[in-house]
């Protein structure tokens, strides 16, 4: 499983955007304000991360906008930041480069509307600046755990497929008459396979 | 009356944050620490904390600035910040006091080394520490909110013992199919 964590610096009045029909727009819209709006309607429309569930190789990821941090006495700062900061982590089983492609083509519009706002950000493709872009704002992990390293998302969803699917048979085998059990076995085998 | 999603829990799993200033001159020392926690013949100490799916810990030294980018004000942080941040099961409170104590060794070496953590970097005055320090997720995403870490670890062993039950069981007439099948996986 690989980690990447990325910390971009969010433009004052400039988004990036590209819509149906008209393609790629910058408008004179504070990232700082788009971006929690962004946040809100994608939680709230589990179809606008379909794809990235289709994808299938990221564990969990996050976004967070940071405009200021909690105060805890000198010589720590107490301040509001000039801009806004994305922090952006995510975990995902696969190569490093095929990840950055994954998400480049695949999610073209949703990563430019994303990262639109972030300064320095060259549009998802070409891939090999946004590589560079991602490569300069990444930051690796001092220490990183997960507890089960060896598995995919893809190999989780299905073994929870499978956990559904094998219960119910799992519960009525012993007393089912052998053939009637065997037939009920092939079946969930052609219904399982591909969890397996 | 509407509620406000939380927008660090997606399913039963939640999404913490947490970053902390490093005290001056102690940033090389907390790196090395860290990084010396990997070792093969031991595990992470964040494996003690069993509802823990993923975890990292993070030094952020500085924001990137470049004024090729449009930028006409640099920007930078002060001192360095850790960011650990953990996705796990359940509810926050909980969580951390089970990291407050069971994690109280490695948290004096890892916040102690941090700006106002308290003196005995443990309890209930290190999760007043963390949770003042957390930075709420803007967006959490995972496509399996809904399972624990138990549930992934029981459904990934039984995945692998459906394959080899499913490889080894060809040929078996219904009654021995049946038997083995209820031998390997209850019934």
């Amino acid at each position: 499983m690989i980690a990447i964590t990325v910390f971009s610096t969010i433009r004052p009045l400039r988004m990036q955007l590209k819509l149906p029909v008209v393609g790629d727009v910058v408008l004179p819209i504070p990232g700082r304000l788009f971006l929690p709006i962004l946040f809100a309607v994608t939680a709230a429309r589990p179809k606008l991360t379909e794809t990235l569930r289709e994808l299938s190789f990221i564990h969990f990821a996050r976004w967070s906008l940071i405009r200021r941090l909690p105060y805890n006495g000198p010589p720590q700062r107490k301040r509001r930041f000039r801009y806004a900061h994305m922090y952006f982590e995510s975990n995902f089983n696969g190569g490093w480069e095929e990840y950055i492609d994954a998400f480049s083509h695949i999610l073209t519009d949703g990563m430019t509307a994303f990262w639109g706002s972030s300064f320095g950000f060259p549009k998802p493709l070409p891939t090999a600046p946004f590589k560079t872009y991602i490569q300069r704002n990444e930051t690796e992990a001092s220490h990183y755990y997960c507890a089960y390293p060896e598995a995919t998302t893809t190999m989780v969803l299905r073994a929870l497929e499978l956990d559904g699917r094998l219960a119910p048979l799992r519960g009525r085998a012993a007393q089912m008459d052998p053939e009637a059990f065997a037939a009920a076995y092939e079946r969930l085998l052609t219904d399982v396979q591909g969890c397996l | 009356m509407l509620r406000r999603r939380d927008p660090n829990v997606v399913g039963q799993a939640y999404g913490f944050q947490a970053m902390t200033p490093i005290r001056p001159g102690e940033e090389d020392a907390l790196r090395a620490y860290l990084e010396g926690l990997y070792d093969d013949d031991r595990p992470s100490p964040l494996a003690k904390l069993e509802r823990t799916h993923i975890a990292r810990w993070v030094i952020i030294t500085d924001f990137v600035n470049d004024r090729a980018w449009g930028q006409r004000r640099a920007e930078h942080l002060e001192l360095p910040y850790l960011v650990f941040t953990s996705n796990f099961d359940g509810d926050l409170d909980s969580y951390l006091d089970e990291l407050c104590s069971k994690l109280a060794t490695e948290a004096a070496e890892v916040w102690g080394r941090c700006v106002g953590c308290p003196v005995q970097a443990e309890g209930a005055a290190l999760k007043a520490y963390l949770k003042h320090n957390q930075v709420d997720c803007g967006l959490f995403f995972t496509p399996y909110g809904d399972a624990t870490v138990p549930v992934v670890k029981d459904a990934l062993a039984q995945r692998e013992q459906m394959i080899a039950f499913a490889t080894d069981s060809q040929g078996l007439d219904p009654a021995a199919l049946q038997a083995a099948f209820v031998r390997e996986f209850g019934g």
